[in-house]
């Protein structure tokens, strides 16, 4: 198993990006995709778009995100892809329901990014299990689901 | 902005970038779940497929498991670090793990080049996970004695952890436990991801564990 120890780049950065698309066309370009939620991970293996496995051991001041580039060979690259994972949208219709959603969201310890007035939640079970523990807040309307 | 020159095409090495470092692993479960048993067991199964390691324990305000880590005789008492959470454990191993990434951070300077550090938790209940910060990969560690209606109750520990541990399997008899439903529900509640059964005084399925660690993250 070929096992990645560092980032070496971006699929942005100006160094690669005309290289890296020329071997995207050529089919030189393996993709592993990964969760979102896998992202802070240092140490895991992955399948890449090729069938291979490929295991990932990162030094701790590194971390993966979308566009990350593993390996940038003359004739290859190895190249991550985020994969964002089913989330919960989720908005307060009022300062109730902000005070609620924000205070539930940090005692469950739920995994959130916020855009806005909506909180998205990246789900590690299924969106029944997050609804009912604010499920008083959406009946009477303090909280609403978007998505 | 990185600057970046294609290295030469690929070379029979099996790997690519620096130095490899020391992987992270965390054990947590509810007190009396056996963590400090398999943290001893697990030591020298490690060693036995050649991989080294360095221990870190959490307590509240003691270094009672680090103390009894040293004196078992499976481990250079030197490579045993004790950190007194004085608090919830989770809160040192989730919230603010920097006492532990610092005592990690220490045990690998001391000992470059060891395989993994094993950083046991203190005893919590079944919602304590750890931190992305901090480990790369964590076991949470339940017993048959505890009842076997806890993959049931599921919890983020049981739910989420990279490898759920069924311990003390050899009490199942004594405490009306089906210890096979509880091993279903728990591989049910965690969608089919790992779960193993041990029991670790008698160094009981201790061996799947390592080789399960060697398999996922110690390559």
């Amino acid at each position: 198993m070929e096992t990645f120890h560092a980032i070496v780049g971006h699929h942005s950065d100006e160094a690669v990006h005309d290289r890296l698309h020329e071997l995207e066309h050529a089919g030189r370009v393996v993709t592993l995709v990964v969760p979102t939620k896998e992202l802070g991970r240092r140490r895991f293996k992955a399948t890449g778009s090729d069938g291979l496995e490929y295991g990932i051991a990162l030094p701790r001041d590194q971390e993966l995100r979308d566009g990350s580039v593993l390996l940038f060979e003359a004739d290859r690259a190895v190249v991550v892809e985020a994969e964002e994972g089913e989330t919960l949208l989720l908005r307060p219709t009022g300062l109730e329901g902000a005070i609620q959603l924000g205070w539930h969201a940090g005692h469950l310890h739920w995994r959130v990014r916020m855009e806005g007035d909506t909180m998205t939640v990246l789900l590690d079970a299924p969106r029944e299990e997050y609804e009912v523990r604010i499920a008083s807040w959406l009946e009477s309307g303090a909280i609403e689901v978007v998505g | 902005m990185t600057t970046l020159t294609p290295s030469p095409a690929a070379s029979a090495a099996s790997t690519s970038g620096g130095a490899v470092a020391t992987a992270r692993i965390g054990i947590g479960g509810p007190v009396g779940s056996g963590k400090t048993a398999l943290v001893e067991r697990l030591v020298p199964a490690l060693a036995a497929l050649g991989k080294t390691a360095s221990v870190i324990t959490n307590d509240l305000v003691t270094a009672e498991d680090a103390e009894r880590i040293r004196r078992s005789g499976v481990i250079d008492p030197a490579r045993v670090l004790a950190v007194e959470a004085g608090a919830c454990p989770h809160t040192v191993i989730r919230e603010d793990p920097t006492l532990n990434i610092e005592a990690a951070d220490e045990l690998e300077a001391l000992f470059p080049g060891t395989d993994v550090i094993l950083i046991e938790s203190g005893g919590d209940n079944l919602a304590s996970t750890f931190s992305d910060d901090l480990v790369d990969y964590w076991l949470f560690v339940i017993d048959v004695a505890g009842g076997g209606d806890i993959p049931r109750k599921r919890g983020p520990g049981v739910i989420r952890s990279d490898l759920l541990i069924v311990n003390k399997t050899d009490l199942a008899p004594y405490v009306g436990v089906d210890l096979e439903l509880m091993l279903a529900e728990a591989s049910e509640v965690r969608g089919g991801r790992a779960v193993l059964a041990t029991d670790c005084r008698s160094n009981s399925g201790v061996d799947a564990v390592a080789r399960m660690l060697v398999d996922e993250v110690l390559f």
